[in-house]
């Protein structure tokens, strides 16, 4: 029998690594500390349409088939509401003790345990928390799917009036040494040109602007979805947002310069997004620390060797997937799953079976 | 400016105050300063009041009858007639210029030096600029923030940050000699949030002390008036401890305040003593004279950092613009500060 | 409609503010305009029993300003402010107090940097002792702490409102909470932010007050926005349009709350805001007649204080009678001026 593989976190890159190590034949155990499997991704409404029109038109769609394939084979286990609390033992032989009373006998462990959007609570100069018509992408994310609070339409919290003028600040808590933030977060230029095309095209009168101060759409075919927004109407601005105001009707109003042509102005908007960056999950030091492995500076996890193993945690026998490694896009935190899956299931296979 | 003239006269006439500039040029720098300071520290001994000099004593004032208050301890009845006069003004370059001769300096030296030194060399050496750039991402958050930015059209302190990061000899010279460097008010707004922690307000501060240490700030109608500022707060400072005296803030030249403030002005001295301050008065609240120990410190202080280095300088400057011009210094004094 | 926003508090108490043993540094502002407003903390400080002192505690002052108007009009080089604030530090060290309390904010910004610029630059406070040793024999003291005025009634705000004042921020005919506009200084709030109460965006030091004494506070967009006065663009005639423009910004912006007063914690904003509102309704036409008040003044009037002859109210171009009639405090308005016409 094939040592089993403990995977922490069951988000897409989690239930991806799961469902591979099964087409290979590996068992695997998946912990999920929510009730839900499928981290942030049930919630997202939209991907935009690319060389194959696979992208889907609700987050949930996505991981529901995941999840079908997952629970298709019995070679994946799936505990929810439950975290690691302790791991003994060294590669091939750890013992995995988990929340709800179980222990794994486990050849290796896969962290996968994602990431959590910045909370702009603390940067005080956007208001966020503070006037309604302040909110995070994530929440104009859910906001823009018709199973969400508006069914899909964008509205305007202070008075649930028709919000028609969209402001999304680029750059939230990334991106700033002041704030010991001094990383960009990778996916956020690309989810906000994202939500701003998906806008425009269910509202060709709406007014969108986004206020980048680079526009990190690098990945394949991002680019190419970044000149689409523009042709839909999308305003970029290049200049970053230092200031939200709040209007007496409630409207925000944003300051910012427009460093192309030198002038600093006011904009108004019904509503502002903040385009948050990421950060490691919050209980992602104390895994650390049960795990015995290492983060970077930015907080995520490390790896041991940048090029030619870079899953390999900083302990034998543990890797790490997806965005736990740092931010990624959800197809490559797929591709990541994937390669791990690969990694770990030839690393087990040179391990002679115990007695 | 006059040097050391051998034919310079002790004798200090007894009108003193009443005398145009051209009038104080014979005089040599010793008498003029003397004859400055006995002015200043004559007090009026006859004046003795209840409300004296005890800083301990704080019942508020009891109900008052609408006379002006009994006068105050010892005051200083010259302090009004000499500060900012054309003699004031002379004896300030004379005195300074003995003060930089006399006590010199480490910092005085470095800031000679320094003035001959390229921009370049002064954004890697300088206290404030050293501390005051990292790498900037041209974010535009401190522009945004700016009112100068918002006022001014044509200003755009980011783009100050750019030449300074640029390393581009020209470049920085254009900036120090433009109109555009004076804008700034100092007041900060751009260093809060600038996502790279530089300190924009201590970058362009510096700048305008290289500015004026070349000369490059008579290039444009705000640096001229640097020459104004010399004498208007270093001539507070270095004769009464104060970089505002309570009798520059007229009525006249400040109509802009409205006309109760010029009733307010106009009995100044009852309304300070009134509230508990010391014009022209010893004391520790407004309009305070110092005693002459203080000063000495303080000048002694002011010149430890090197700041005569800059005034001496804008005294040649200023003169020799003055001689270009074909007018006096004191009309050049005037000049600077109403042009624009 | 108008909203009010209560802004998040969560930092106030982050900033470690000493209870007593101050002394108190003298604003150049204050002390040539508004004099009543700084000779009220060393008043307020004795109402609280707190010990404190100014440079020289008899009738001939050992104080010199920090030279923050001249440093900031750049006329002074960094080292010379370094000397004359170490020589401040000697002296209150001399006199046995280790914390600083300016009456100015420019003051705070100056001391905060010089304390910066040692915790920065290697050597420096060694460069500095020897200089002062050298210059008048004094040596480098740097103190526990340096504060602004405004923090220490921050601090004893309760204590205030409760304990001594005869008056609330409250409309007295109907009950209703006063609305001010809070405006905090750019050199207490966004120099060094981390040093204020609250930060530079919702910065707590005067709202604190403002709610503790029972009024309202006010968010509008230029809240945050420089009140202008800019140093040499003030004190230079012909540079003065750019301190007007601000201050209309700013009135023209908080004007939809209708505002009761302005309250303020820096001279130079208390000077600006007050005395240009009479040019602003010159050049824009509009009234706005909002009575603005700096913390001390606010203090001694809630307190029962005689408005002319303590607090000096008298000193202000918009006249601050209409917010004492809203508040009830009585006034003998005979007192106002010496002079018979006026």
């Amino acid at each position: 029998m094939a040592k089993k593989v403990c995977v922490i976190g069951g988000g897409v890159t989690g239930m991806q690594v799961a469902n591979v190590l099964s087409t290979l034949g590996v068992p695997s155990v998946l912990v999920e500390k929510s009730p839900e499997l499928g981290g942030h991704v049930p919630r997202l409404s939209r991907t935009f349409p690319f060389f194959n029109d696979d992208g889907f038109n609700d987050g949930r769609e996505f991981t529901a088939a995941l999840e079908r394939d997952l629970r298709s084979t019995s070679l994946a286990k799936i505990h929810l509401n439950t975290v690691v609390t302790e791991v003994t033992g060294e590669f091939p032989n750890f013992r995995v003790q988990l929340s709800d009373r179980s222990s794994i006998d486990a050849g290796a462990v896969v962290v996968a345990t994602g990431f959590e959007p910045f909370d702009p609570s603390s940067l005080k100069e956007y208001g966020y928390g503070v006037y309604p018509n302040v909110i995070t992408a994530l929440q104009l994310e859910w906001m823009l799917n018709p199973r969400g609070p508006t069914g899909g339409k964008l509205v305007r919290p202070s008075d649930g009036k028709e919000a028609r003028r969209l402001g999304i600040v680029f750059c939230v808590g990334s991106r700033n040494r002041r704030i010991g933030a001094p990383f960009c977060s990778r996916i956020c230029c690309s989810y906000s040109t994202k939500q701003a095309s998906s806008v425009m095209e269910r509202e060709p009168g709406a007014f969108v602007a986004c206020f980048y101060m680079d526009v990190r759409t690098y990945d394949r075919g991002f680019e190419e979805m970044y000149a689409l927004a523009q042709d839909r109407g999308v305003k970029y601005i290049r200049g970053r947002v230092s200031m939200c105001k709040q209007l007496p009707d409630g409207t925000i109003a944003v300051r910012a310069e427009n460093t192309l042509i030198n002038k600093p102005f006011w904009g108004e908007f019904d509503l502002v997004s903040l385009s948050t960056g990421m950060r490691p999950c919050k209980d992602v030091e104390q895994l650390a620390g049960t795990l015995g492995i290492g983060r970077g500076p930015d907080g995520f996890f490390l790896c041991r060797e940048w090029f030619r193993h870079p899953h390999d945690a900083t302990r034998d026998g543990v890797f790490i997937a997806g965005c736990a490694n740092g931010m990624k896009p959800i197809r490559n935190c797929m591709i990541d799953g994937a390669s791990v899956a690969a990694r770990v299931t030839a690393l087990l296979r040179e391990v002679p079976m115990a007695a | 400016m006059s040097k050391e003239n051998p034919e310079a006269t002790t004798k200090v006439p007894d009108d003193l105050l009443a005398k145009e500039h051209e009038e104080l040029i014979p005089i040599a720098d010793d008498a003029l300063v003397a004859a400055y300071e006995c002015l200043r520290d004559q007090d009026d001994a006859e004046s003795q009041g209840p409300m004296g000099g005890d800083l301990n004593s704080h019942e508020p004032p009891g109900p008052a009858d609408q006379d002006p208050p009994a006068s105050p301890g010892r005051t200083y009845p010259n302090i009004r007639r000499l500060h900012g006069t054309p003699f004031e003004r002379e004896k300030d370059r004379r005195e300074t210029r003995a003060w930089a001769e006399r006590c010199g300096g480490e910092m005085q030296e470095w800031y000679e030096v320094a003035r001959t030194k390229p921009c370049t060399w002064w954004l890697e050496n300088h206290l404030v600029a050293r501390h005051s750039l990292d790498g900037c991402i041209a974010c535009g958050v401190c522009t945004s923030l700016c009112p100068a930015a918002e006022y001014y059209e044509e200003y755009d302190p980011r783009v100050i940050i750019d030449t300074a990061l640029s390393n581009d000899e020209a470049r920085l010279v254009d900036l120090l000699k433009s109109e555009t460097l004076w804008y700034c008010g100092q007041c900060g707004s751009c260093k809060p949030k600038c996502p790279r922690e530089n300190n924009l307000m201590g970058l362009i501060s510096s700048l305008r002390f290289l500015a004026q240490l070349k000369g490059y700030h008579l290039c444009s109608v705000r640096g001229r008036q640097q020459y104004a500022a010399r004498h208007l707060w270093g001539g507070n400072l270095w004769n009464r401890a104060c970089s505002l005296y309570f009798r520059n803030v007229d009525a006249e030249s400040h109509a802009d305040f409205g006309p109760r403030y010029a009733q307010y002005q106009s009995e100044v001295e009852p309304q300070m003593t009134r509230v508990g301050a010391n014009p022209d008065t010893a004391g520790q609240f407004g309009g305070r004279k110092v005693p002459p120990e203080t000063l000495e410190e303080l000048r002694r202080c002011v010149a430890g950092g090197g700041t005569l280095a800059l005034w001496n300088r804008l005294e040649e400057q200023a003169l020799e613009e003055a001689r270009r011009l074909g007018i006096s210094i004191e009309e050049y004094f005037e000049r600077v500060r109403s042009e624009g | 409609m108008r909203t009010t926003i209560t802004a998040p508090a969560g930092e106030a108490a982050s900033k470690e503010i000493p209870e007593n043993d101050f002394f108190l540094t003298p604003s150049c502002v204050l002390g040539a305009l508004n004099p009543g407003t700084e000779v009220l903390i060393s008043r307020i400080y004795d109402l609280l029993g707190l010990r404190w002192t100014a440079a020289g505690n008899r009738p001939d002052s050992q104080c010199t300003c920090c030279t923050g108007i001249a440093s900031h009009g750049d006329v002074m080089s960094m080292e010379s402010t370094l000397l004359v604030v170490a020589r401040l530090w000697s002296i209150a060290a001399q006199m046995g107090f280790e914390n600083i309390t300016t009456a100015c904010v420019t003051s705070f910004a100056i001391h905060t940097e010089c304390l910066e610029m040692y915790q920065h630059e290697p050597g420096l406070d060694k460069r500095v002792d020897r200089w002062l040793q050298e210059a008048c024999g004094r040596r480098l003291q740097i103190p526990r702490h340096v504060v602004h005025a405004s923090d220490i009634v921050y601090r004893y705000r309760q204590a205030l409102g409760q304990e001594f004042m005869r008056y609330r921020l409250v409309e007295k005919r109907t009950g209703r909470p006063l609305r001010i506009v809070d405006h905090v200084g750019c050199h207490y709030a966004k120099v060094f932010p981390e040093k204020s109460v609250g930060g530079s965006d919702w910065c707590e030091v005067l709202t604190g007050m403002i709610r503790a004494w029972g009024g309202e506070t006010v968010d509008y967009p230029e809240r945050n926005h420089c009140c202008g006065m800019g140093f040499r663009q003030c004190m230079i005639r012909p540079n003065r349009g750019y301190t007007l423009a601000c201050v209309l910004k700013k009135l023209e912006s908080m004007e939809p709350w209708k505002p009761d007063a302005i309250l303020t914690n820096c001279p130079g904003c208390n000077v600006f805001l007050d005395k240009e509102q009479w040019a602003a309704k010159e050049l824009s036409g509009t009234t706005y007649d909002i009575p603005t008040l700096s913390y001390t003044e606010l203090v001694g009037l809630l307190l029962g204080w005689d408005p002319y002859e303590v607090v000096g109210i008298q000193a202000h171009t918009v006249p601050v009678e209409p917010l004492l009639d809203k508040i009830g405090i009585a006034y003998d308005k005979s007192k106002e001026w010496f002079s018979r016409h006026g």
